[in-house]
């Protein structure tokens, strides 16, 4: 009987939960970028043409802007931001620079197929300072590359266009399987708005840039298909922990 | 846009492979696909001068010699004198009309005419229209060629903001609505300015004498109006981007010498209308400026010789921006082109620090709470907030996908049920799910509220201690109140009988304001961690689940551990989960007693018993083998 007391139990086996992949992707990228020394900001998700588009010299005609492209809500007067791009506007125009903000989130564009939600994740910074070139921009996005992928990943820039950078660019790295894969959108602020948020474009310059964060965890966590991140069901996610 | 690489080559006088054209084009950020010598091109929307053979030409003449040596009609030309009145003209303050008469139809086409037909594989549509369709791949400038004969009366050119009928010449009937730019003649539309012709006008096989029409019309003004009318248009999608204001005279003397290569002409006469002057572009030569938004030491002839490749003039100490580069303003988009021409790949990069940011995250006590949860078993979600229902609250969507995303979620509980429906018809027995999301509602449209929402059903856990504990208001309470007791969940049951599904168990959740939360919360130590590395996606089955149980009796205590281990590493293809769901160790009766549930299911087809029984057998065999070890009840 002695030698029965002393007999352990089974290991009790909690079951423990796991983050969201979209959302541990996310905050992995966050603090990431944090020790790099931005600091996080945060926007609401309904917006104004004002600061989704306006202050962001994306002109009136813009295609993004037509009700194919982006949600609107309150009878047009309102939106469903498009980007996370407003709330660095918001923040550049309470703060002075030099500054460095990310900010991260649910954004939505009026696209439902095989790769595109109408709800989706992005994270973005800006950092404005004295002579901020794209030789500066190159070094962090090689840096936040090699972070999430490794130092041997290949990558490659790629001249592009978005109406608030200039220039602009997109940035692959080459797959396992030779394939190039967009990564990231980044440029230097254009000058236009640095001028919209109140700050001098002769004395200051400013880099941004921007992730698709699903993009990212359907590389890192091999996930074919976009849609198996909002299904939520558990045999997905208890695969995250 | 298609360019065929023959296309291009024939005006390089470098002999160059199509890889290496290739090379150049994304350097110059032109991406591509190449199928069988034809470029397959993307173009970025403020290049909408590239969207031609000669505007790609102008691009690559940055790196190699090219040639434009298509000819063009170079006498004078007789006055054409139509009966034409512009009545928006800051919408389109230039446009010339071209009037030809031609002998014979042509029915074989040569040179260029015939190469871009043969190697891009396009079929012909009237002579006429072939060459203005030919012109606008070449030049970048969309013509439209009218049917002289038709044209009866005074043709108008306005932006109209009334309903109209319009039959296009692709035979498509439309009704304009809205503000749109039109031709007509007697009040009736024959021309969607920029976007497509119309069929009384439009030219046929039969027609000898035409009028082109060239024509700058505001990007502003042709935007949308083809996915509004549901029509693809080369021309549109040209105009929409910007084309070259002061080509049509050139565009317009290349269509004549086009024409004049296939057939004789017997009368032709040009009027242009010039309503307001485009302004010139001037912008100072600084290459330090350039330096410091690249970050590079370029020279100024290097600088200079770039833009002068390019096509820019440099005069007087300013840089004179061609009429075609509508996309080039500033200093920062001249740096863009310097970047492109020097390649963004070989800048070198240049050590960037950040000055370090020493604030709080703000977010302390939302990511507590979801450590919190993950350590008691909940697994985080993330749902649309677009919902089919309209609550009192609810912001409505302007221009919803459809009539079940008309509203926005006013709660997430109800996105949280449908999830824990979806998991308990998967056959999983112990559902527990949170989701942490910004809730809008129309009474604070402008003032985001952040909650939490949780909810679970099912046995507490799938261990010995949990599985036969069911989930239920009281012990969800006492769970949470043990291990935060300074935070009230207000957990209430969520009645089922609304719901579709025959399952009973109680329902459980809460949803609550992140504001309402205390900064006790805080002082909670998580033993849950995030993943230090990114797991590999294993694809899931659909496929149906089947349970096992078995039940141990341990005589001899020494084999405990052991059947424990053989069993809980036990791999199969077809076991997904094993674990232990009843353990209790009888002193009195010196006994042990350990269940164990097995879950088997199959990624490509529906496991049968049969299965199931011989992955069974061959663990009872082994466990049986140990002595002191029995399955109370088997045969």
């Amino acid at each position: 009987m002695s030698e029965l007391i002393g007999i352990l139990p089974p290991e009790l086996i909690k079951d423990r939960g796991s983050l969201h992949p979209i959302n541990h992707m996310k905050d992995s990228i966050m603090n990431l970028l944090v020790s790099f020394g931005f600091e996080i900001v945060d926007g609401p998700e309904i917006e104004t043409e004002q600061f989704n588009f306006d202050m962001l010299n994306i002109k009136k005609t813009h295609p993004a802007r037509q009700m194919h492209d982006t949600f609107y809500v309150n009878n047009k007067s309102n939106l469903l931001r498009t980007h996370t791009s407003p709330v660095q506007i918001r923040g550049m125009l309470e703060k002075k620079p030099p500054l460095a903000f990310i900010s991260g989130g649910k954004v939505y564009r009026k696209d439902d197929d095989a790769t595109h939600l109408p709800m989706f994740h992005q994270v973005e910074g800006i950092y404005v300072d004295e002579n901020i070139s794209f030789a500066q921009l190159k070094d962090l996005i090689y840096k936040i590359i090699y972070s999430l992928f490794g130092e041997d990943v290949k990558l490659r820039f790629r001249p592009s266009y978005f109406p608030f950078t200039e220039p602009s660019a997109e940035v692959d790295i080459l797959s396992k399987e030779g394939k190039w894969l967009e990564i990231l959108g980044c440029g230097l602020v254009n000058p236009i708005v640095l001028e919209n948020c109140n700050i001098d474009p002769n004395k200051y310059s400013g880099l941004a840039f921007g992730l698709g964060i699903e993009r990212i965890a359907m590389l890192k966590h091999g996930v074919t298909d976009i849609r198996e991140f909002y299904k939520s069901n558990l045999d997905f996610l208890s695969q995250f922990k | 846009m298609k360019i065929a690489y023959s296309h291009l080559s024939q005006y390089i006088e470098e002999n160059l492979t199509i890889e290496q054209i290739s090379y150049s084009l994304f350097q110059l950020g032109h991406e591509h696909e190449i199928d069988d010598g034809i470029f397959d091109m993307e173009f970025t929307p403020n290049r909408g001068d590239c969207l031609s053979l000669n505007g790609l030409l102008r691009d690559l003449a940055v790196f190699y010699t090219v040639n434009f040596n298509q000819e063009i009609y170079t006498e004078k030309l007789e006055d054409f004198h139509i009966d034409f009145e512009n009545l928006s003209e800051s919408i389109c303050p230039q446009i010339s009309f071209l009037k030809l008469e031609i002998e014979n139809i042509p029915e074989i086409y040569k040179g260029s005419l015939d190469n871009y037909f043969k190697d891009l594989r396009l079929n012909k549509n009237n002579f006429f229209t072939d060459v203005s369709n030919y012109l606008s791949y070449e030049t970048g400038q969309p013509t439209h060629c009218y049917d002289a004969d038709s044209i009866k009366g005074r043709l108008t050119f306005q932006e109209v903001n009334e309903d109209k009928e319009f039959e296009t010449l692709l035979e498509k009937k439309i009704n304009l609505s809205g503000k749109n730019s039109i031709f007509s003649i007697n009040n009736e539309v024959i021309n969607l300015a920029g976007v497509v012709g119309g069929k009384s006008t439009s030219c046929s096989g039969k027609t000898k004498t035409v009028i082109v029409e060239c024509a700058f019309f505001q990007p502003e003004a042709i935007i949308g109006k083809s996915v509004k009318y549901d029509i693809k248009s080369d021309a549109s999608h040209k105009f929409e981007r910007g084309v070259d204001p002061e080509c049509h005279d050139i565009v317009l003397r290349r269509f004549i010498k086009l024409v004049s290569e296939h057939t004789n002409i017997k009368t032709m006469s040009i009027i242009s209308y010039n309503y307001i002057n485009n302004p010139i572009h001037r912008i100072p030569v600084n290459v330090q400026k350039i330096n410091q938004i690249i970050g590079i030491d370029l020279s100024d002839s290097d600088y200079l010789n770039y833009l002068t490749k390019l096509r820019f003039v440099i005069e007087d100490g300013f840089i004179i921006v061609p009429s075609f580069r509508g996309d080039i303003r500033t200093q920062n988009d001249l740096a863009e082109e310097v970047a492109r021409v020097i390649g963004y790949d070989n800048i070198s990069r240049l050590e960037i620090n950040i000055p370090k940011n020493e604030q709080p995250n703000y977010k302390d006590i939302e990511n507590k709470l979801r450590y919190f949860l993950l350590d008691h078993g909940f697994y985080e979600v993330i749902n649309s907030p677009f919902v089919g229902h309209q609550f009192k609250e609810s912001i409505k969507v302007d221009n919803p996908l459809d009539s079940n995303r008309e509203y926005l979620r006013t709660n997430i509980k109800d996105s949280l049920l449908d999830n824990l429906l979806f998991n308990e018809k998967r056959q999983k027995d112990s559902v527990k799910l949170f989701e942490i999301s910004d809730i809008y509602t129309s009474n604070s449209i402008h003032s985001k509220k952040r909650n939490i929402s949780i909810i679970c059903s099912g046995r507490m856990g799938l261990n010995y201690e949990d599985f036969s504990k069911k989930i239920s208001v009281k012990n969800l309470t006492k769970l949470f109140h043990d291990t935060l007791p300074s935070e009230d969940f207000n957990f209430k049951e969520i009645n089922r009988s609304q719901l579709n599904t025959k399952i009973k168990n109680q329902i459980v959740g809460c949803e609550l304001s992140l504001d309402s939360f205390t900064k006790e919360v805080l002082n909670y130590k998580s033993f849950s961690k995030s993943p230090d590395k990114f797991i590999l996606y294993q694809s899931i089955s659909d496929l149906p689940e089947s349970k096992r149980d078995l039940s141990f009796s341990v005589k001899d205590y020494s084999k405990s551990k052991l059947i424990e281990s053989y069993i809980l590493n036990f791999k199969d293809k077809i076991l997904k989960k094993v674990f232990v769901f009843d353990y209790y160790n009888n002193i009195k009766e010196e006994e042990i007693k350990i269940g164990f549930r097995f879950i088997f299911q199959s990624q490509n087809k529906t496991i049968t018993d049969e299965e199931v029984d011989l992955v069974i057998k061959k663990i009872i065999d082994k466990t049986l083998n140990y002595d002191g070890i029995s399955i109370p009840g088997l045969y």
